[in-house]
């Protein structure tokens, strides 16, 4: 797998992987350690998207995104309730000091239940769904007007974030000036807000919703890294703006919690914490 | 006065690389020659009013200072979470253009009747509120603006008036006595200048920037009157009569202060703003009635 990465790291001059350094195992641990100590919510985003953070931060210049460089990539955080995992990969990957993950969601701290730009390295602050895009093609729009049309704009979403309609407004612009700078990650965890996403709004198949609006998309296991960024690879080497559908387990590698809809509100004790950790350490043992 | 905001961003994009047009698609006949002359700079988003906050945010992350260009109502109503969130939690120094006030688009229905949308972003910490009230102002904005250097509404009323000429952000007309003040902006303040035209006595004050309002200047100009009456095309509980209100809880003044506004939508057809400044007590005549005449 390393080598495999490896390839892709020398495919392109911007193309600086190293999600090799970053284990899924860490960043969850730190995940799950954040939200326990502080009994906060949103347990299942958090735990379905951390391959989605490695890929995407695996895929760009984080020197710069560090010392803040105008022509950075940028990564939006649309579905915001992500927080505790952005700020753990944040942290693995040398942008934010790791002593602030103990300050999460408690009082004082910057660290936000939601992304909060006064985090460095924190692009955007969101929390209410449908805005994240919206900024994320401005900025893919500004880089190509800056004259850095090939660097990377990042936008990750949530399955049910799609019901927002201000999302389709991104999409037809995006497609219209052919941002292809510009990929969106969906964290299709099957679960909206309160209850199973196909309950909601069945929007199945994503692709064809797209698609329909012109971008290319990919559908990939969210949980594996190196199948995603063979994906955003595949964009980048695309002549157009794309989509990449990772299909994950809301609450990954948390037994109890596994796409259960009440873990997007209740907070962890401290028996189910040392099972989750438990477990975890059973699966890092098998890996 | 839209124009003369128009053709100077226009002219100043010429010298400065950060500006940024956006439209969501309005402003035939006028924003065309932004695309045109500077088409990477320049950007018809659809009619898609979030998306265009959002980009101006992504925009504005890349350091360009966007102007955002739509009717007023859509502009803010639409889009009040994204105006919020995006623009001024973050400071960014976006500029949003909303063409049409009060009852410019008298005919057209409640829906583009503008008179509840400034006072709703005034709740909104970090952004200044302009309503010009002459060309001379509306010209003399951009540079306002610049300088200020973060979030700001430009509420831009159809037409063209010359007076008064004065760029300052208050201005005062003074009478021939100290008794009643007659206090406007926008559309409205041409009212009052006939008022004042045709009963001397009256004093008249005119705001150009609505939020924040200077502290000093309002006690120099309010403080001589003992009868202050806002005259606004604009609901009076969130607008400048509100804002005088709250002054006034801070620093008393020796008058009192009424209202003479819209208090509600309306459903009925006028093909003129004036019907409705008849219909709602801020026509000539029912001020003047109001001043004791």
């Amino acid at each position: 797998m390393i080598q495999q990465m490896e390839s892709l790291k020398t495919e392109s001059a911007d193309f600086v992987a190293m999600p090799h350094k970053i284990d899924p195992f860490v960043v969850r641990r730190s995940v799950l350690k954040m939200l326990h100590r502080a009994k906060a919510s949103h347990l299942g985003s958090n735990m379905s998207v951390i391959e989605m953070l490695i890929a995407m931060y695996g895929c760009v210049d984080c020197d710069k995104i560090r010392e803040l460089a105008p022509d950075r990539s940028r990564i939006l955080i649309s579905k915001g309730h992500c927080a505790a995992a952005t700020y753990a990969t944040l942290a693995h990957f040398g942008i934010l000091p790791r002593s602030l993950l103990d300050t999460y969601h408690l009082d004082g701290s910057l660290l936000t239940g939601h992304v909060n730009h006064s985090v460095h390295g924190v692009e955007h602050s969101t929390g209410g769904l449908g805005h994240g895009i919206n900024v994320a093609v401005g900025c893919a729009l500004g880089l190509r007007s800056r004259g850095y049309p090939e660097r990377l704009v990042f936008a990750m979403l949530g399955d049910g974030e799609l019901q927002e309609g201000s999302i389709w407004e991104a999409m037809m612009f995006v497609s219209h000036m052919n941002l292809c700078n510009l990929i969106t990650l969906v964290d299709n965890n099957a679960i909206s807000s309160i209850t199973y996403t196909e309950k909601v709004i069945d929007m199945r198949p994503l692709t064809a919703r797209f698609e329909g609006f012109g971008l290319s998309s990919h559908v990939v296991d969210g949980h594996d890294v190196n199948a995603i960024m063979q994906a955003i690879n595949s964009i980048k080497q695309g002549d157009k703006p794309g989509v990449i559908i990772c299909n994950t387990v809301k609450g990954r590698d948390v037994p109890f919690a596994e796409s259960q809809p009440i873990w997007h509100y209740k907070s962890i004790t401290d028996e189910e914490y040392s099972e989750a950790i438990s477990h975890l350490d059973r699966l890092e043992g098998m890996a | 006065m839209r124009g003369q905001i128009i053709d100077a961003i226009f002219a100043r994009m010429q010298t400065d690389p950060d500006i940024f047009f956006l439209t969501a698609d309005m402003g035939i006949n006028l924003v065309e020659k932004f695309g045109e002359t500077y088409p990477e700079r320049y950007a018809n988003v659809g009619i898609a009013e979030q998306n265009l906050i959002g980009i101006s945010s992504g925009l504005a992350n890349l350091g360009f200072r966007p102007f955002a260009y739509t009717i007023s109502n859509f502009l803010i109503h639409r889009c009040f979470e994204q105006i919020r969130n995006d623009i001024c939690m973050h400071n960014y120094p976006i500029t949003l253009l909303g063409t049409s006030t009060g009852f410019d688009n008298a005919p057209l229905g409640p829906t583009h009747h503008i008179v509840d949308e400034w006072g709703a972003l005034k709740s909104i910490p970090g952004i200044d509120i302009y309503c010009p009230s002459s060309v001379a102002y509306a010209a003399s904005l951009l540079d306002k603006i610049e300088q200020a250097g973060r979030p700001a509404y430009v509420r831009i009323p159809k037409g063209g008036h010359t007076e008064p000429s004065s760029v300052e952000d208050m201005v005062k007309i003074a009478g021939e006595n100290a008794d009643m003040l007659l206090v406007s902006y926008g559309n409205p303040a041409q009212v009052c200048l006939e008022a004042q035209r045709r009963d001397p006595r009256l004093s008249v004050l005119i705001i150009n920037r609505l939020h924040p309002l200077d502290d000093g200047s309002l006690i120099e100009a309010l403080t001589p009157h003992r009868q202050i009456l806002v005259v606004e095309d604009h609901f009076p509980l969130t607008g400048l009569y509100g804002s005088l209100c709250e002054f006034a809880a801070r620093h008393p003044l020796n008058g009192r202060i009424k209202s003479a506004a819209p208090k509600n939508y309306a459903f009925d057809v006028g093909t003129t703003p004036e019907y409705f400044y008849k219909k709602f007590g801020i026509d000539v005549h029912s001020i003047l009635k109001l001043a004791g005449n």
